[in-house]
């Protein structure tokens, strides 16, 4: 495109983490005044890269190179020092200061007086950089006052006020309205124009093509194509980002017949912003929950589940209405897997015998007395049941692998007389050998009649293992795939913005 | 399989051992100390007489240790001793009834300690400021309600639960046994200590395991303000005499006694067995230090540095990786 | 927030206006407060009274102020009201002993800052509960008062301390003029300077401090170090008041500022806090306990109230909270 060398060049970058290879010979570069699309599904080592460029993480191999000299990035300083600014989706603003507080914020212009601020020239600055914005808001505004696109907007507006040459946006548009979207796109062909290059991570293929220069495709830690807007139609790139042929080691016996209805959920809405879910679990069969991360799914989990409050619709349960917190899901037959095992799963520091037998209490002592002998009885039959790997159920859960860790936040549920299970990211952080037996694991619950409701960022596993699967996009149900429609591209098809 | 399981319960009693036995080691020491350096102090009197101390403490700290266990607070402790002391003194006055007064004591203390609960948990409020507020309420009422008065001679069937004995024991001592028992088997054998345990080791995970979070609270509160409560009427017998500011200078150390103990303030470590050894340390320290004739002033200090020592423990031993952050 | 924001448009930092368009919870309940008294007690408006409402409040202004700040950053400080103790029988006792003015307040102050460096390490260093790490202080200020006066009043006669608090500067009483004084550096401290922003930071996002490559730590324990010199400075108001150092003088005097603090509408999560409101909580307290004072109603009392006032007003915070 043209000769001069790139604004910023990575070669050959690989990044490791125990039991996955998150980048593997990764190379990118990304020219002045350019946007650089990167897509990939979840996984596909997108923010593996993203922290790597602004120094969060640092290569294990590869080679960085600023206008063609050689440069490392080993800390965020580093990073800082070249000129890259990252907007990441978790925002880093403090809600009690203002605007311009927290665009300037470690930062200050010094006073007059040793440690005091300039507020003059911070307001006039930052006005100059919210004009430039396109954003008529006094800077003087808190920023909890604001919604969360505007926390956007001030989110850029502090990348840009580092002088940043090199800008990454994560999923920029996610919260933001049409109108925000348009202002925000004029913003950066604005940078564009003042020679600022662009890295920005998008599952909207609209966008993808509007605004892109150049699309790179990210799959499991590698680079699978690098092409422009015009070489590929959206349904070619989709093809590009799941690409692979279909991994069949975790069969297992689909569900032949309809079971009977466990679960039925009627367009429920929840505070988390989850709208009009409608959907089914059947007896005997592994429902998927899939789409994109941040389209709702947990959060669905979540509102059956009685962890975040229902503010409409139903919840039947075997044909009767269902509405509570936790405890009142969990006596009427309801298991929830959560996300995080570490923050919701796990007491880390209590043994394991205590964290499989939590749910289960009431049912293994209907007289409330507690007999220690016999909860290590239990636990030692669900650890040999689960093969889990621990020298003793009193050990705490803390020592234990990830992948024995998610089969004690599995098996607690296996004393608590549940007939659906929720389970949400079962094999997270966890080697392949434990995954093949977490999915035996849960293959056993339906043959056994249980209901199981899995979601699962992991496209493949849906298609392997679920009976049957909804998707997910912006909170609601966008779409329903039957075993026969099921595969990753049908997935991503429903799951990414076409407008 | 069954080998390891085995060996694993064995090398869990003897941990368990292990943390209790340090701290009675460290008892033992101390004693050790006192007998060399204050004749007095191996006479049967003081003997008597520190366990006497370390039982009275041990009752108001045993609650307080689940409430802890749960990584709540309640400071409202020494105040509600204050008010129960003051009401049921002035019950047995009026009705001559030290059942009655006994009752409605314990009764004063379990309705502090609901408060607290329910400030706590449905409310909300975070525990140290919601139950600091309720300290200075209690506090006040108590002081409006004796004006400034002593209600002081009581029958001598109730003065015995303070000063009497049975079998060469002073009562208090046998009341801090069968509350140790009633406390650890509450703790450890059922299967309500169990979810108390898993609520202050990770609240959400024992929420999403279907612990009804709320239940429990209130649970601990209550107790800790009914053994308060229960905790007042022995004092209140040894002392004769109830005035407003009877037990100001409780909440220290019965914090300190469940710290010294092993209980963790970020929540689901420690044991009721532990908190006993704690007050035992507690009084013993407060006990030499009176043998030695150092100056009752000392007091406020030595138990400030002691809770100073006991957090900073306790952050140590967390920092050095029991996997919360 | 939606709430808020629909209610009041969009506020500012630090200009006066804005600060009045938040006033509305805090003057309700001073309103209210004067109003009642007023009805109840012919005296309760007399200039005289509301001057002494006035120089009453100075102390707990001193120690409120700071307060503030360390509620702000999701901490407390319980040792506040022994430290202020032990900091008047420090300064007593110089005095006492011969020493002058300006170095019994050296004396005072060092005591103070002391402690407050103290509870800062602790609590930022180690990463202990500030809860009980100041109740742990606490006990050891209050047992260093006791021990350095063996529970008895240390008396001075010294003009010049006298002469602190009763005396006056062009009409106005000097006390006042104090107060104002350190109203008026709180102010600049939380609205000017870095030091200030990081504070608002500390409690509302301190990965954000961190990613911005500031030391919050070190924010950390000025806030508490600060705390403790303005005991320090509150010593020598108390010490002038009463002439002399007692071991107990100001025990308990922590609830009433963090009262204040929390009735003037800080909030203990997400950095959210007013000094201002604190300002306006300092005389809806001092009114409270004045007016009740006129209505002889015991102190012990008093106290029940402050601590109803500050359970309503967490009520509040709590229910907002949750929209």
């Amino acid at each position: 495109m043209n000769s001069t060398p790139p604004l910023l060049e990575l070669r050959d970058i690989s990044k490791q983490f125990p039991g996955v290879k998150a980048l593997d010979h990764v190379s990118f570069a990304v020219h002045s005044g350019e946007v650089h699309m990167l897509v990939g599904e979840n996984g596909a080592g997108k923010s593996s890269l993203m922290k790597v460029l602004c120094g969060a993480y640092r290569a294990d191999e590869g080679e960085f190179f600023h206008r063609g000299e050689k440069v490392e990035i080993r800390s965020p300083a580093d990073a800082r020092a070249l000129g890259i600014a990252v907007i990441f989706q978790e925002f880093s603003l403090v809600p009690y200061l203002s605007i311009a507080q927290n665009i300037f914020l470690g930062r200050e212009f010094p006073g007059r007086f040793p440690g005091t601020i300039d507020h003059a020239r911070m307001h006039r600055e930052a006005k100059q950089l919210l004009d430039q914005l396109g954003l008529d808001i006094p800077t003087r505004t808190l920023v909890h006052e604001l919604g969360v696109a505007q926390q956007q907007m001030v989110e850029i507006a502090k990348a840009l006020s580092q002088n940043a040459r090199i800008l990454v946006m994560d999923e920029p548009t996610a919260a933001l309205s049409d109108r925000e979207t348009e202002r925000l796109f004029a913003m950066i062909r604005q940078l564009q124009s003042d020679g600022v290059a662009i890295v920005y991570i998008s599952h909207r293929m609209a966008e993808v093509f509007a605004m892109g220069d150049r699309i790179t495709v990210l799959r499991d830690g590698k680079k699978v194509a690098s092409l422009l807007p015009g070489e590929a139609t959206p349904d070619e790139l989709v093809h590009l980002m799941v690409g692979r042929s279909v991994d069949r080691s975790y069969a297992r016996n689909f569900c032949q017949s309809e079971g009977e209805l466990i679960l039925e959920v009627k367009d429920l809405s929840s505070v988390n912003g989850v709208k009009g879910i409608n959907l089914t679990v059947r007896s005997g069969e592994i429902v998927g929950l899939s789409g994109l991360v941040g389209a709702g799914r947990s959060e669905v989990a979540r509102a059956i589940f009685g962890a975040d409050r229902v503010t409409g619709g139903e919840i039947l349960l075997h044909a009767r209405a269902h509405r509570g917190n936790p405890d009142k899901a969990v006596a009427a037959g309801i298991a929830l897997v959560p996300e995080s095992r570490k923050a919701e799963g796990l007491a880390l520091i209590r043994s394991v015998c205590d964290n499989l037998m939590l749910p289960g209490l009431s049912l293994a002592f209907p007289s409330r007395i507690y007999h220690a002998a016999r909860a290590r009885q239990i636990a030692g039959a669900l650890i040999d049941r689960l093969r889990i790997s621990t020298p003793s159920s009193q050990r705490p859960v803390r020592l234990l692998s990830g992948g024995n860790q998610q089969k004690v936040v599995i098996g607690k549920w296996l004393g608590s007389g549940s007939r659906l299970f929720i389970i949400d990211e079962p094999t997270r952080g966890i080697d392949v050998g434990a995954k093949a037996e977490i999915f035996a694991l849960i293959d056993q619950l339906v043959s056994q009649g249980a209901g199981v409701l899995m979601i699962s960022s992991e496209l493949s596993e849906i298609v392997q293992v679920c009976d049957r699967s909804y998707v997910m996009r912006d909170g609601r149900i966008a779409g329903h795939l039957s075993r026969e429609q099921l595969s990753e591209e049908n997935i991503l098809k429903m799951g990414v913005h076409h407008e | 399989m069954n080998d390891a399981i085995a060996s694993g319960r064995l090398m869990a009693r003897l941990v368990d051992l292990k943390t209790i036995g340090y701290r009675l080691a460290a008892a033992l020491a101390i004693c050790l100390v006192l007998a060399a350096a204050s004749d007095v102090f191996l006479t049967t009197n003081n003997l008597l007489n520190v366990l006497r101390q370390a039982s009275l403490l041990f009752l108001l700290a045993s609650g307080l240790t689940l409430v802890i266990l749960t990584a709540g607070l309640d400071l409202s402790v020494g105040a509600n001793i204050g008010m129960s002391a003051c009401i049921a003194a002035s019950v047995i006055k009026l009705t001559g009834s030290a059942m009655l007064g006994a009752a409605t004591g314990v009764g004063v203390g379990l309705a502090i300690g609901l408060l607290n609960g329910v400030l706590v948990a449905l409310m909300r409020m975070p525990p140290f400021i919601a139950t600091y507020g309720m300290l200075w309420v209690v506090h006040g009422v108590t002081y409006w309600f004796m004006a400034g008065t002593t209600i002081y001679g009581f029958p001598a069937a109730f003065r015995a639960l303070g000063s009497g004995y049975f079998l060469g024991l002073p009562i208090p001592v046998y009341l801090m046994f069968v509350f140790l028992a009633l406390g650890s088997f509450f703790a450890q054998r059922t299967t309500y200590g169990q979810e108390i345990y898993a609520i202050g080791a990770n609240r959400e995970a024992a929420r999403l395991s279907g612990v009804p979070i709320a239940k429990r609270l209130i649970l601990v509160y209550a107790v800790s303000g009914a053994m308060a409560g229960l905790a007042s009427l022995v004092f209140l017998a040894r002392m004769n005499s109830a005035e407003g500011d009877i037990g100001e200078a409780f909440t220290l150390p019965a914090i300190a006694a469940a710290l010294i103990g092993g209980t963790s303030l970020f929540g689901g470590v420690g044991t009721v067995s532990g908190t006993l050894v704690g007050a035992l340390i507690l009084t013993l320290v407060l006990n030499g230090m009176n043998l030695l004739t150092i100056d009752a002033s000392w007091q406020p200090l030595v138990t400030g540095v002691i809770v100073l020592l006991a957090v900073f423990f306790d952050a140590l031993t967390r920092k050095g990786g029991d996997g919360r952050q | 927030m939606s709430e808020n924001s629909i209610a009041t448009p969009p506020g500012t930092t630090s200009t006066f206006s804005a600060e009045l368009r938040r006033v509305p919870g805090v003057a309700w309940i001073l309103g209210l407060l004067v109003l009642v008294f007023a009805l109840a007690s012919r005296d309760f408006l007399s200039a005289p009274n509301l001057l002494n409402i006035g120089l009453q409040s100075v102390i707990l202004l001193i120690l409120a102020l700071p307060m503030t700040m360390i509620i702000m950053t999701e901490g407390v400080d319980i040792s506040m009201g022994a430290v202020l103790t032990l900091a008047s029988v420090v300064l007593a006792w110089v005095l006492a002993h011969d020493g002058s003015l300006p170095l019994a307040l050296a004396a005072a102050l060092v005591t103070g800052l002391a402690f407050g460096v103290g509870n800062g390490m602790l609590v930022a260093l180690l990463k202990m509960p500030p809860f009980v790490v100041t109740l742990g202080t606490m006990g050891v200020a209050q047992g260093l008062a006791l021990l350095a006066t063996d529970g008895q009043s240390i008396v001075v006669s010294n003009d010049s301390l006298q002469a602190v608090y009763a005396g006056s500067f062009m009409g106005i009483p000097q006390t006042l003029l104090i107060g104002a004084v350190v109203y008026a550096l709180s102010h600049w401290l939380l609205y000017q300077t870095r030091f200030g922003t990081y504070v608002f930071a500390l409690g509302g996002n301190p990965d954000a401090l961190g990613l911005a490559g500031i030391r919050a730590n070190y924010y950390l324990i000025a806030v508490y170090a600060f705390g403790g010199l303005m005991a320090g400075l509150a010593a020598l108001i108390l010490t002038s008041r009463m002439s002399s150092g007692h071991p107990t003088a100001a025990i308990g005097m922590e609830f009433d500022a963090i009262a204040a603090v929390v009735v003037g509408g800080t909030s203990f999560e997400h950095g959210n806090g007013w000094l201002f409101g604190t300002l306006l909580g300092v005389l809806a307290v001092g009114a409270l306990r004045n007016g009740l004072n006129l209505l002889t109603v015991a102190s012990s009392v008093q106290v029940s109230c402050i601590g109803l006032l500050v359970i309503v007003a967490l009520l509040i915070d709590g229910f907002k909270g949750k929209k």
